[in-house]
């Protein structure tokens, strides 16, 4: 294959890792990561490199549209960050000192199992929302947006504490591969502190950018950041992030769920067979 | 505008990321268009993107030397510009909402988010400097 084929494949690859990101609030590391590495025989260091350019991309790409139009809860975003950056500082230190092999089969399992809960949501629209009190009332994690249809969905958040543990957890994974920080966001809001599936997504996205931010300057300063490979990665991307977050808006909580369950399924698949690949 | 509103923090938050993006995404697209003009797409680059056995430092990513490609205008550097931009932007946020919770009078999420500033920088500029974290 030339030079020039490689980067138009990752050009129309990233569009697609940017739309489906953008959506789901994963930022498209999994689409981008095994299209270079088992495609394309790129180095996996590189394809991290990429990944962590794809993610702060699909980020603020797609948030620019989320925030403005308030579907992205600020405060539960701005919250959470505090155990995501402290989580990504804690990965990295992780990484330094033993074998990520072990662990990434662990939180591969973890996102198998979450599949459950999740498909027993399946058909949920808009959960039951439970009362603002206690230290959600404190944090003033609340929100009101306009649902595809028009209605205007109040709700209130709930479980604080566990929400910021499985967040903790989401930047720890992130600082210790580069990758699969948002699945465990996005399960955090969804599963612990009831928001609506798409104020979960978006929510994540708004945050996936600065968890990739804390770990981006140690791949930067290692050289795994390649222009090359970077260049059609960023601009294609950023076209997807515009794209899907226009069909966000458009879509019912319910299709974002599923098509959240196929790519956490599909994530945690493609870690538990990383992790094998490691350990073998 | 209005700071104190807190309808402008989402106008505020929702324009910096797009600016950032935009800005980021032009100056790829231009190291991108002068990389393929000089047909460097066909020689450096498939030896970096091809070879397993690059060495992981292969890339000079210092301060000086991107701002000497920047001078002499190596699309290389351009590129590594418009990323660099590209990361700064989730930063340039958070730094932006201090002020923006601050003008609302927020105390609670000045602090929240400005320990979240304090732990980004401290990840981004300081850890890769932590002898063994280049694992």
């Amino acid at each position: 294959m030339f030079i020039v084929e490689f980067v138009l494949l990752m050009f129309l690859v990233s569009i697609l890792a940017g739309i489906f990101g953008s959506i789901v609030g994963l930022g498209g590391g999994v689409v981008v990561i095994p299209v270079l590495t088992i495609l394309l025989g790129v180095n996996i260091h590189f394809a991290i490199g990429a990944s962590i350019v794809a993610i702060i991309g699909t980020s603020s790409g797609s948030a620019s549209t989320y925030v403005r139009d308030k579907v992205t809860n600020l405060r539960v975003g701005m919250f959470l960050e505090l155990a995501s950056t402290s989580g990504a500082i804690t990965g990295a230190a992780i990484a330094a000192y033993t074998n990520s092999g072990a662990l990434e089969a662990i939180f591969g399992s973890i996102l198998l199992v979450s599949l459950v809960p999740m498909v027993m949501k399946i058909g949920e629209d808009i959960p039951k929302s439970p009362e603002l009190k206690g230290l959600s009332r404190d944090l003033g994690l609340t929100g009101t947006y306009t649902e595809s249809d028009g209605r205007t969905i109040k709700y209130n958040a709930t479980r604080p504490v566990e929400g910021l543990a499985g967040t903790a957890v989401a930047g720890v994974l992130s600082g210790l591969l580069g990758i699969g920080g948002g699945a465990f966001k996005v399960l955090s809001m969804d599963l612990a502190m009831k928001l609506p599936m798409k104020v979960s997504t978006t929510t994540s996205n708004f945050m996936i950018g600065v968890t990739a931010a804390a770990s981006a300057g140690i791949y930067f300063a290692r050289g795994d950041v390649d222009p090359v490979i970077v260049a059609p990665v960023a601009i294609g991307i950023l076209i997807g992030a515009a794209v899907g977050a226009r069909i966000l808006l458009r879509s019912r909580n319910t299709t974002v769920r599923k098509t959240f369950a196929v790519i956490l399924a599909i994530a945690a698949v493609e870690m538990i067979l990383s992790a094998l690949g490691v350990s073998v | 505008m209005n700071l104190r509103d807190p309808e402008s923090m989402n106008l505020v938050i929702g324009r910096v990321l797009r600016y950032g993006v935009l800005i980021s995404g032009i100056i790829i697209l231009l190291g991108t268009i002068s990389l393929a003009a000089s047909s460097g797409l066909s020689d450096t680059a498939g030896v970096l993107v091809y070879n397993e056995n690059v060495p992981h430092d292969g890339l000079d990513v210092s301060l000086a030397s991107i701002l000497h490609g920047l001078v002499t205008l190596s699309a290389f550097s351009w590129i590594e510009l418009g990323v660099i931009v590209l990361i700064a932007t989730p930063v340039a946020r958070v730094i932006i909402s201090v002020f923006l919770f601050a003008a609302e009078r927020d105390r609670l999420y000045v602090l929240v988010t400005a320990v979240v500033l304090i732990l980004l920088l401290f990840s981004m500029l300081v850890t890769p400097f932590i002898p063994g974290f280049h694992a």
